[in-house]
């Protein structure tokens, strides 16, 4: 009698394990892109001080800038969809490496208090921003790992886990000059 | 960083002449030890002789050597204290303001225990703490301070006649390094040398993220830097803030460049790393020429380890919120 009790405790054991790794893996997914959309929105906060800071001389980065914000103009943070703000931030990463660039061209705007304490505050963010894409990265592995992996692939299909998608990081964000490649130092 | 050219011709041009003065000190913290040998061996057989001539063991044969090795030994102790001491006031000093004059060398100081404990690399409290050799001061924007430590713990056991013994195992014995990091942070990480996964591959890794101590296993990109590394964190995403993935190749070749088991943490804004050795830094040579360039190199080497560390890490880029 007690041997198949126990057979049965560890049958019923062994999915309830493996259902509650995968939500914790899931969970841990969603906690990390919640930070991610934090620093995204944090970034996305600075551009009117950016595009103040910088006026009168890099017009057309400026603009681009002043178009992203438009973009959201009349709607809230949580009312963009997740992958508008993938898109919006790497439009921002662009546009921001773009007036970096130009910046260096003007000696005076460089030297700058306000534009120093700026040029500071957005290295940080996309560092920070860097981190929280690898740490995003790393937990979807983890979570893509158990939803393919057996035997929690079993489980994972039973309670419709799905795969999901890396952030990617564009090529061209990669070669974005002196902020991006400056805050890899 | 200076370079050994640089080295040698400094060599040459100042610490050629004390090395001379020493060296006639070395030669006497020789000589006293021969005497007291010497001594020793003399009145050993002297001994031998009473006792042989008195048909008999004499207490005075035992007597007499002991006298010789505990006077010998003071003579030798206190001339070889006297000799490191003054080695180090000419030598150490001059190296380390060789190296940076914006360092400064205290040969009796070491980092203290608190600020060890601190980084939290050695969970063990020692029950035994000492160092020497304490450099601190300032590399462009980055405070730094290093030294030697060497620090223990004891066991006590009790045999079958219940007579207890302790014994003393090291925890750490090498340089340990402190330095303001250049980036704001609030949480905890650990750059551990990786053992289980080396040893055991996947299973090994399962292995560490059940290290509960330590916080969270934290998995990177970079897979040489894996290898050598085990890093634990309580922020997945601040790890990382930290750890960028330039610093994991600085890291991985610092490692490399000083061939020995390094640990870092980073922790209340710092960034401390044990370097670990298994000789005595800093001391001189007793039983051979002091008149040799090869120790003042590895000296040198040795120091160059440490403070190169600032650059190596990048310390001094600034680029971030923090000054």
């Amino acid at each position: 009698m007690w041997p198949l009790i126990i057979v049965v405790f560890v049958l019923l054991l062994v999915p309830i394990v493996m259902y509650n790794s995968l939500i914790a893996r899931r969970n841990q997914v969603r906690n990390i892109f919640a930070t991610t959309d934090a620093l995204l929105k944090k970034r996305f906060d600075l551009i009117p001080n950016l595009v103040a800071t910088v006026k009168g001389y890099a017009d057309h980065e400026r603009k681009l800038l002043e178009d992203i914000t438009k973009a959201r103009a009349n709607r809230t943070w949580d009312q963009i969809s997740d992958d508008q703000k993938v898109e919006m931030d790497n439009a921002v990463t662009k546009a921001v490496g773009g007036v970096m660039a130009v910046v260096e061209k003007y000696p005076d705007l460089k030297a700058g208090e306000n534009f120093l304490h700026l040029q500071r505050t957005l290295n940080e963010l996309e560092e920070q921003i860097s981190a929280a894409r690898r740490a995003y990265n790393a937990s979807v592995t983890d979570y893509n790992n158990a939803v393919e992996m057996f035997p929690t692939n079993l489980i994972a299909g039973l309670a419709n886990f799905q795969r999901k998608a890396f952030f990617e990081v564009p090529a061209d964000e990669r070669q974005a000059p002196s902020v991006s490649s400056s805050a890899n130092a | 960083m200076k370079t050994i050219e640089e080295l040698r011709q400094f060599y040459d041009a100042v610490l050629l002449e004390d090395l001379q003065i020493l060296e006639d000190k070395r030669r006497r913290v020789v000589n006293s030890f021969i005497i007291t040998a010497a001594i020793v061996l003399a009145a050993g057989i002297a001994g031998f002789a009473i006792t042989t001539g008195m048909g008999g063991p004499a207490p005075v044969a035992f007597v007499l050597p002991v006298v010789g090795l505990i006077t010998g030994g003071i003579v030798f102790g206190v001339r070889r204290r006297d000799y490191a001491g003054d080695f180090k006031a000419r030598i150490i000093s001059q190296l380390v303001y060789f190296v940076d004059r914006n360092l400064t060398y205290n040969a009796r100081a070491c980092i203290s225990q608190p600020e060890y404990m601190a980084s939290k690399i050695f969970r063990q409290r020692p029950d035994r703490y000492k160092g020497d050799d304490y450099v601190s001061g300032r590399i462009g924007a980055t405070q730094i301070e290093f030294s030697e430590v060497h620090s223990e713990y004891k066991t006590t056991s009790t045999d079958s006649k219940g007579r207890t013994q302790t014994h003393w195992h090291t925890i750490f014995k090498g340089l340990f390094f402190i330095a303001d990091f250049n980036k704001h942070f609030t949480c905890e990480v650990f750059v551990l040398p990786d053992t289980a996964e080396k040893l055991f591959g996947r299973l090994g890794q399962k292995l560490q993220s059940l290290n509960v101590f330590r916080g969270q296993l934290v998995k990177l990109e970079d897979p040489e830097f894996e290898r050598l590394f085990a890093v634990y964190g309580n922020d997945q995403i601040q790890a990382r803030y930290i750890l960028s993935t330039s610093l994991m190749d600085r890291i991985t070749n610092f490692k490399k460049k000083s061939g020995r088991p390094v640990h870092l943490s980073f922790v209340g804004s710092k960034v401390y790393v044990a370097i670990s050795y298994g000789k005595d830094l800093f001391e001189p040579r007793i039983f051979s020429t002091l008149l040799d360039f090869r120790p003042i190199q590895e000296y040198f080497e040795d120091l160059q380890l440490a403070v190169g560390i600032v650059e190596g890490l990048s310390l001094n880029t600034r680029i971030w919120s923090k000054s």
